[in-house]
Parts: C-alpha cells; structure tokens; sequence
C-alpha cells in the first residue's frame, strides 16, 4: 500500500532529522536533566485517549473504514505528539528513545511472529476440560521460555484445532489471560517489562525467585475456573458431534525451532549486559534488532510453504500491531510524563498497593514496559536512587523487594485485562476471527470476562501481598 | 446435473475481479469467512455481501472490500461453508467447507478444507 512507504519515509526522515540535532551526549545529558524539562500540557493526552477510544469502538461501530484508516489515524495522532514536542517543547530526546524502544518492541514481536508461523503443531485427540487445563498450563510454562508472543503465536492454532468441535470465544480468552499474559511473569523473557527491568539490572533470576508464589496460585485459581467454564461447556457436548481423534502429534518446521532459539539468545545481545557488544547509536535499534529482522527475513524466506498454508499464515496481524503501537508509543509520551511527575511528587506516600494498582490500571491500557519503568523509577526514587544506573538498581533490589515485585505482578498480569494491555492479545483475536470464533469486542471483553473473572483475583493478590 | 461433490473433486477453478468472486456452482451459503470478517447474513439487505445466481455460476459481492487481492495474502484463504441446492441443510454430513485462494490472472482455486486448515463453523 502507498502509505506503508509514506508512513516509513515519514519516521525515518524524522529520525535523521534528529539525529542532526541531537548528539550522542546530549541524550544522555538529558537523562540527568529530566525534571528541568518543561513537562507537556494535560491536553496532550487526548491524542493518546483518543487513540484508545479508536481502538475500543472503532471494529465496533465503524469496522470497515476503521481497517481501512487505522494505519493512517495511528500514525497522524501519534505526529501530533511528535509535533508538540518538536515544536512546542523543543524536545526531541524522549521521542527518539521512544522510536528506539518501539524498533526493539517490534523486532521481538515480528520475530517471533514470523518464527513461529513457520511452525505446525497437531494434537489429534480429543480436548476434555482436563486436557484443556493441561495444554494451557503447558503454555504458561513455556512462555518463560519463548516469551508470551512466540508461545501465543505457537500454541493458539493446535489449541484451536484441539477445540475443534466445542471451542467458544471463552477458550481464546482464558488463552489471552494465561499464555499471552501472566504466565510470562517468571522471566525476563516472558514479558517485555521484566526483560527492560533486565536491562537496567534487575538479576535474571531475581523475577522467578520473588514472584513464584504469586504465580502459582493465581495460575492455579484462573485455570480452576477455566475448568468450571470447560466442564459445563463440554457437558452438552458430550451428547453432540463425537468425532474420531486418532490420538497423534505432529510437530513440523524444526528449522524454525532453531530461529526460535536464536531470537531468545540474542534478547540477550545488549551492550548494557556485555560490554563487547557495539552500540550502534546514533542507529536507533542494535545488534539484537539486526539479529530479528534477519530471523524475520530469513525464517519467512525458508518456510515450508505447507506449513505456511496450514497456518493461514499473513502479515495482517503483526501490521496492524506495528501500526497501531507506533501510535500508542508516541501518543503515550505525553501521558507517561505527567504520570511520572505524579508519582515523583507523591512518591513518600506511595506505598506497594499503590503502586500495584496504579501500575496494573495503567498496563491495561497502555503499554506495560514504559509504565513499569515509571514506576519502578519512582519506587527507586523513595529511596534517593537513579533508575539509569545499574549500581542503584542493584542496591534498590537489595533494600526493599515489595515495590518491584507489586510492580512486576501487576505489569504483566493487567496486561490480560484489555484486548491491548499486551502485544500477543490482538494477535490471538485476530488469528481466531479469521479461523470463524466470533469474538468479544473490546468492551465486551471486559465487561464479561476481563473485570468479573480477573479483577477479584487481583484483588486478593493485593490484599495478600501488598495491602 | 453435475454435483457439488463432483465438481469439488475436479479441483475447479473460479475468478475474481476487485470484490466480485465467480464460483463455478450453486449452493446454499452457510457462512464466509474472508479476512476477519465472518459473514452470516446473505439476505438481500446484507451490508456485507451480495449473491447473485446464474445457470451454472454464483457471483459474490464482498461489498466492504474494493479489491479482495488487497485482503487476502498468498497463504489465506476466503472460507466457506455451503450445502449443496436439493440437499438436507440440517445434516451436518451435507455441510462443505470449502477453501478459496486467490491465484494470478484473476483466477481463484476451490477445494475442499483439509483437516489441517482452522475453520469452525
């Protein structure tokens, strides 16, 4: 499409722009000098309200002239922010970090997108509630190891064929709840928050070590109601379609196993982490985003072309991804700011249930890794220590867990409330719509799954830890 | 008559031109599934689609896509679940899913959904 070329001509000739502006000090000049900054005006948020408003109602109400324009809408309201700050606040740093901090975000989830739809699982039997239990345990388990995309993306087919004969709009959402959300809370290559909180050191073992006893409760309890859920569903079933199963597994793309592999090893690929490792700034991604674009390019190019069509698969859903976070990145600047300077103000009355809810709420509707960096920097903040240096965030870890471990829980766990808390949960609703499951819209999710099934799980998640 | 069955098997080939779809048969459409849109009502006043019968072809409307080229890549198909004209449409041993793909040349091939392809009717 025309505008594909406009839109990507459009950021890269901002992007070099910049790059003749700024230099490679004065970024991180700017880190220190974050609270001189002039902070934007309130009414910057309603690009990004509006954005979200869009995304709510616009498959609702206006479907088709929404797939149509939602490139181009995301893009405009998101160079309103980018024209604010250029403009009116002189400000440009914020903005490249956050194009950077999108180019790594969409590496990853293109990458293993594209990876794992080279990959065709079959399970042949039939899907009691049992099993169904079973398999998404499976996936909660794996996403700690794949990431909450790759397993997603993975998983959601056989699930479906599994399904076949019973599936409901209920079983992709108890998906999105546990594969493409909470069951990634262990590892930093689970969710993105946890792997950024990783990057700026927290130790690579710190999340399983502190959080597993939240886990594996709340896992436990949202798969029990699953099976309350499946046990009725399957009940009449019983009496209806018997098909045959021959009880088989099939498992093809292994070549694609090995990519997989490789977009895990090189998360790792960061200079912070192994100081050989070049910078490539003023280049606004680095070896590791080089490393997933090649995956992308290279798995999609040596993909069984079978197992491409078994899998449907399409670019469609990881577009409209890239199209819609380039937008909520940029729109969200201004938002993330001032919430920020709210809580740098009112960090002494900040305590850990603050900062669960206040994190939770704001990961449902927009993206998880800035909100979780925002409030991991106030947290840090309470205690006079710097989130941009890896000896303080050690030593933050070392004082006082409650803060980071409410903020990591809740990061990742309200990323389920809402069909754009997290990267994966648009991609599992598109993948079924186009396989027949008619699914909830926005509201609908939540208001029938999202707030009645996990909100008084939250809850006493927050009046067991962090009340 | 040639049947729906008979005319599946000789793997046949339809055409398209921007949104309108040319089938080689009749039928009695169940549901279509084209991109993520999942289309049930095929009443005159459908906003979605529009059918049209002739002797030996059907004519489909996808009236909210201009170019369906545009919707559905290479590895998708425009799904389908159809009884044949005459048939019981309550059996559900009558129901055919049937896959479409989009080739060059405007020409499309038919075949009927393996087991492999996610499709719930």
């Amino acid at each position: 499409m025309k505008y594909d070329r406009i839109i990507i001509s459009v950021i890269f000739s901002f992007f070099f722009y910049c790059n003749n502006l700024t230099a490679a000090p004065a970024v991180q000049n700017s880190l220190a000098t974050i609270n001189e900054k002039a902070l934007p005006t309130p009414y910057m948020v309603i690009p990004f309200i509006l954005l979200l408003l869009m995304i709510a109602t616009g498959p609702l109400f206006y479907k088709h002239f929404w797939e149509r324009q939602y490139p181009k809408i995301a893009f405009l309201l998101g160079l309103v922010t980018v024209a604010y700050y250029l403009i009116f606040l002189n400000q440009y740093d914020n903005i490249l970090h956050t194009f950077s901090e999108y180019i790594s975000f969409m590496a990853l989830l293109s990458s293993l997108f594209v990876a794992s739809g080279g990959i065709f699982i079959k399970v042949d039997r039939k899907a009691t509630p049992f099993v169904n239990v079973l398999f998404l345990l499976f996936g909660a388990v794996i996403s700690n190891v794949i990431g909450t995309t790759g397993a997603s993306m993975l998983l959601i087919r056989p699930f479906i064929k599994m399904n076949k004969d019973r599936i409901k709009a209920y079983h992709v959402i108890f998906f999105i709840f546990i594969v493409s959300n909470i069951g990634g809370a262990l590892t930093p290559v689970g969710d993105p928050p946890l792997f950024i909180g990783f990057l700026r050191g927290v130790p690579f073992f710190w999340v399983i070590e502190n959080v597993w006893f939240i886990w594996i409760p709340v896992i436990i309890l949202i798969l029990a109601v699953f099976f309350v859920f499946d046990w009725f569903n399957n009940k009449g079933n019983d009496k209806q379609v018997e098909a045959e199963y021959s009880g088989n597994f099939q498992f093809k793309g292994y070549r694609n196993l090995v990519y997989l592999a490789v977009i895990i090893l090189s998360v790792f690929l960061d200079p912070g982490i192994f100081p050989w490792i070049p910078d490539l700034y003023p280049i606004p991604f680095g070896i590791r985003e080089i490393i997933m674009f090649a995956v992308v390019y290279l798995s999609y190019k040596q993909a069984d072309k079978e197992i491409l069509r078994d899998n449907e698969f399409d670019f469609e859903p990881i577009k409209e991804v890239a199209y819609l976070f380039i937008g909520i990145f940029l729109t969200m600047i201004p938002a993330l700011e001032l919430i920020a300077e709210e809580a740098r103000i009112n960090r002494d009355i900040l305590n850990a249930g603050t900062f669960y809810w206040a994190t939770g709420g704001l990961s449902s509707f927009l993206d998880n890794t800035p909100t979780y960096l925002n409030f991991l920097s106030a947290a840090m903040g309470k205690y006079g220590l710097d989130i941009n240096l890896h000896a303080h965030v050690k030593e933050f870890v070392s004082q006082d867990i409650i803060y980071l471990r409410a903020i990591s829980v809740s990061a990742v766990f309200f990323g389920s409330m809402t069909y754009i808390g997290n990267g994966p949960n648009f991609m599992v609703k598109s993948i079924c719509e186009r396989a027949g499951i008619e699914m909830p819209s926005f509201f609908t999710y939540m208001i029938k799954y999202s707030i009645p099934i996990l909100i008084p799980l939250f809850l006493i998640i927050y009046l067991m830890f962090f009340h | 008559m040639t049947t729906l069955n008979q005319i599946l098997t000789s793997k046949p080939t339809g055409l398209y031109y921007n949104n309108r779809l040319i089938l080689p048969f009749q039928g009695i459409f169940l549901k279509i599934i084209v991109n993520d849109d999942i289309i049930t009502d095929f009443s005159p006043s459908s906003k979605h689609i529009y059918i049209s019968e002739n002797e030996n072809y059907t004519d489909i409307y996808f009236k909210e896509y201009k170019h369906l080229k545009d919707s559905v890549s290479k590895y998708e198909a425009i799904k389908m679940v159809l009884v044949e004209k005459g048939k019981d449409i309550f059996d559900f041993d009558n129901h055919k899913k049937i896959a479409i793909y989009l080739k060059d040349k405007h020409q499309v091939t038919i075949e009927e959904t393996d087991e492999d392809i996610i499709f719930i009717e």
